[in-house]
């Protein structure tokens, strides 16, 4: 039977993304997304929301706890 | 054998309290970045200070075990992570082993069906709100989130993920592969789940 293609593109999308995929492997995705923009516009997201959840994550650190992490400096002699 | 004057002492304990001055100074410079880690490998944000605390407490104490010139952010990480395991490890929880039925398409399909096809995509991700990403984040279970976090916010190589988490750089695969799926299934209820009624 026949693999579904998008269902192998969506497999292959984590690796693809990280650089994992062998050459082949890469431009049979690449051909597949060329063709295909139903992938292609879950690909966009998934690049998206890679940087979204880094920028969503980041969090500033409590300046208190910067002083705390400081006073336990080893004390000069 | 080198003969231990006084004066060589002395000059030995001035370079080794320098040393672990630089030391110090570099570890408390890098603490903003280990903290943005530390933030989601913790469960809650006051965790995340106690682990922080316990982690540079023990940093400065061992100090003499890192090895100048390698990274010292990924040292601070690995001591961190390890008392965060021992922490977890107190307050077990199941491990996520159901097999995960939700393939990488997944939250991009519930954000379509629940809100209509968009219009302009780019945006798509924009339902989303930092709250739905940071409550996803700390559903995904420990073993799976280290990884993840590590990587995906704390900007980590495979190789040096593995190091942290004294883990094969297989196991990093496997686990940031399903820790990113098991993510967008709770960011999908987090953002969808919401709207349904729940």
């Amino acid at each position: 039977m026949a693999v579904d293609p998008c269902a192998k593109c969506e497999e292959v999308l984590q690796p693809y993304l990280d650089r994992e995929l062998s050459n082949a492997e890469m431009l049979e995705a690449e051909a597949h997304l060329e063709l295909c923009s139903y992938c292609r516009k879950r690909y966009r997201f998934e690049v998206n929301l890679r940087r979204y959840v880094r920028q969503a994550a980041a969090e500033q650190m409590p300046p208190q706890l910067k002083e705390k992490l400081s006073a336990l400096r080893t004390p000069l002699l | 054998m080198s003969e231990m004057t006084p004066e060589t002492d002395a000059r030995r304990l001035a370079t080794e309290s320098r040393d672990r001055v630089r030391f110090e100074e570099e570890a408390l410079e890098l603490s903003d970045q280990v903290y943005r880690v530390a933030r989601h490998l913790a469960g809650s944000r006051e965790e995340a200070e106690d682990l922080m605390q316990e982690a540079y407490a023990r940093a400065f104490r061992s100090w003499r075990s890192f090895t100048p010139g390698t990274n010292l952010r990924a040292w601070l990480l690995r001591i961190l992570t390890n008392l965060n395991i021992d922490r977890g490890r107190k307050k077990q929880r199941t491990p996520d082993t159901q097999p995960l039925e939700e393939g990488d398409y997944f939250l991009y399909n519930k954000l379509e069906e629940s809100n209509g096809p968009a219009q302009d995509e780019e945006r798509v991700v924009e339902r989303l709100s930092q709250d739905d990403v940071v409550s996803a984040l700390s559903a995904v279970p420990h073993d799976f989130r280290d990884v993840v976090v590590l990587v995906d916010i704390g900007d980590f190589t495979y190789a040096d993920a593995a190091q942290i988490l004294d883990i094969p750089i297989g196991t990093v695969m496997s686990r940031l592969h399903r820790g990113r799926r098991i993510l967008k299934r709770e960011l999908a209820e987090e953002a969808v789940g919401a709207t349904d009624g729940r």
